[in-house]
């Protein structure tokens, strides 16, 4: 069981996580939905394609325009108040890793803290736990916020996700956070070369068999565009492979720019799976 | 005495196994292979490997100096030698030099005091050696480069450009080392090394430069000193 907010999911549901930038400058939208009302339309857009989680965020993965909190704050807070508004049922997540934006976020409607920069701030954990709100605990090799990895060395680096991952999972539960309420991510391609991010994808069941439900966040990733050779516009399929591969390791959740493709690449890998029905069949049969 | 000295980039990306099959640093490659080749030309007693590391030390050059650790095709061997030094092992291997080989790391942070203390060792030596040197630039030039932009490091990389293709060892040595942290510049203190080694053997060195490029942000230099 999986309690996200004032949702709950059985450990065989496989959920999109929709990505929704308040940002001018990410890699993929670059700005698209830096307007709110943008923003909201894609959210209502991401909900109706099937998306279980939306994922906000107001700074940029990688360096840029700098964005300290109280702008990150202006960014996220009202909007996500705005969604919990529109969309009660939605599970809304902000991708942060400052404990003040969290605060403000859970005070907003937000039910998951995306702490994508690995625990970078501790307290980030303590506010999930004072709001009763989710958490996600990833790996980058003790990089920064918004550094690029560079010339990253790993002896094996899934054992290195996975200690680092669960460590954080650990400590999170120590000051409160609910143990049904916390993900791991590996974090693809964050403190690691494409080759690690493929090893990561390739191994991805090691983390999975460590108990702790497991998100990954593959979408249109520079591991996807180097094994391909192809540019973010043109990764979807490469990432749609991934998608499949970590559904088969046993990801639970998917942080996906491109909600509708997602979706079905997981309800198919859930019906060979065998966790899902398939939706009508008359083949042989009649 | 010291013969000759080569000085190449030391990005995992050398080895040729972690590139992909579309080779990006191919020119890079061939151009440390070039001068790899030109300095063993001198046929030393010995290759001394010199390049950055955690802490100064020697260390074996028997060791295993394959790049698993920054991934490769399943199976790629793990080494425990500090990068520079496995890349310069790596270049000898490729240049089909089997003569014996030392290995000399120098702390990324090493004093003025230390890198000349390591260089004056290399000056009096009483064999024929060739350095092999490894180091790069900042890894600060672009914002797609590995520590985005900082305009500083075009003066600084200028500057060891300029040293190197002189052949001008109080150049490298005046290399600020604070400034080369702050820009990630992996050079600064084997670069040093070399400078100090050069100096105290004293004579004018003839450099000739082979590659002097930032393709992903990251200054690459290769150059060769002829004693």
């Amino acid at each position: 069981m999986l309690r996200l907010g004032r949702r709950e999911f059985a450990d065989t549901d496989l959920l999109v996580m929709a990505i929704v930038n308040r940002t001018r400058d990410s890699f993929y939208d670059n700005g698209a939905t830096w307007q709110e009302e943008k923003a909201l339309d894609r959210v209502r857009q991401v909900v109706a394609e099937g998306a279980d989680i939306i994922d906000v965020g107001g700074v940029k993965a990688g360096p840029g325009e700098d964005v300290d909190a109280a702008e990150e704050i202006r960014r996220t807070a009202g909007f996500v108040a705005k969604v919990r508004a529109e969309l009660p049922d939605v599970v809304i997540s902000v991708d942060t890793w400052r404990a003040e934006v969290g605060r403000q976020v859970c005070q907003a409607g937000a039910d998951l803290l995306n702490d994508a920069w690995g625990g970078h701030d501790p307290g980030l954990a303590e506010v999930a736990a004072e709001h009763g709100a989710a958490l996600v605990c990833a790996h980058t090799g003790g990089l920064a916020p918004r550094t690029p990895p560079h010339r990253m060395g790993y002896d094996d680096v899934v054992r290195a996700a996975v200690a680092d991952t669960v460590a954080l999972a650990e400590r999170a539960v120590s000051v409160g956070v609910r143990r049904d309420s916390i993900l791991i991510d590996p974090a693809h391609d964050f403190g690691k070369d494409s080759w690690h991010s493929l090893e990561i994808t390739r191994r991805l069941d090691e983390m999975v068999a460590t108990g702790w439900p497991v998100l990954v966040s593959l979408s249109r990733k520079d591991f996807v565009g180097e094994a391909l050779d192809l540019p973010v516009g043109e990764r979807l399929n490469g990432t749609l492979a991934a998608t499949a591969v970590s559904a088969w390791h046993g990801a639970q959740v998917y942080r996906a720019h491109d909600v509708a493709a997602t979706r079905q690449v997981l309800d198919m890998v859930a019906t060979i799976r065998g966790t899902r029905p398939p939706a009508r069949v008359v083949r042989g049969l009649a | 005495m010291i013969r000759a000295a080569a000085v190449c980039p030391q990005p995992p990306l050398l080895f040729r196994e972690l590139a992909g099959t579309h080779d990006a640093a191919a020119a890079l490659r061939e151009a440390c292979h070039r001068a790899v080749a030109d300095v063993l030309a001198a046929s030393p007693d010995a290759v001394v490997v010199v390049g950055g590391g955690e802490a100064s030390a020697s260390w074996d050059a028997a060791l295993e100096p394959g790049p698993g650790v920054f991934g490769g095709p399943p199976g790629t061997a793990r080494g425990r030698l500090p990068l520079s030094l496995a890349v310069g092992r790596r270049l000898l291997a490729e240049a089909g030099w089997a003569g014996p080989v030392e290995l000399r790391a120098v702390a990324w942070g090493a004093s003025r005091a230390e890198v000349e203390q390591l260089g004056e060792q290399l000056a009096s030596r009483e064999d024929d050696i060739v350095l092999l040197v490894l180091g790069d630039g900042s890894a600060r030039r672009g914002d797609k480069a590995p520590g985005y932009v900082d305009e500083r490091a075009f003066g600084f990389d200028a500057e060891t450009g300029r040293a190197l293709a002189e052949g001008d060892p109080a150049g490298l040595l005046d290399q600020d080392a604070g400034l080369a942290d702050e820009l990630m510049a992996g050079g600064r203190a084997a670069f040093q090394v070399m400078a100090a080694a050069v100096r105290a053997q004293g004579g004018a060195p003839q450099a000739k430069v082979g590659y002097s490029d930032d393709p992903f942000g990251v200054m690459y230099v290769v150059a060769t000193w002829r004693m």
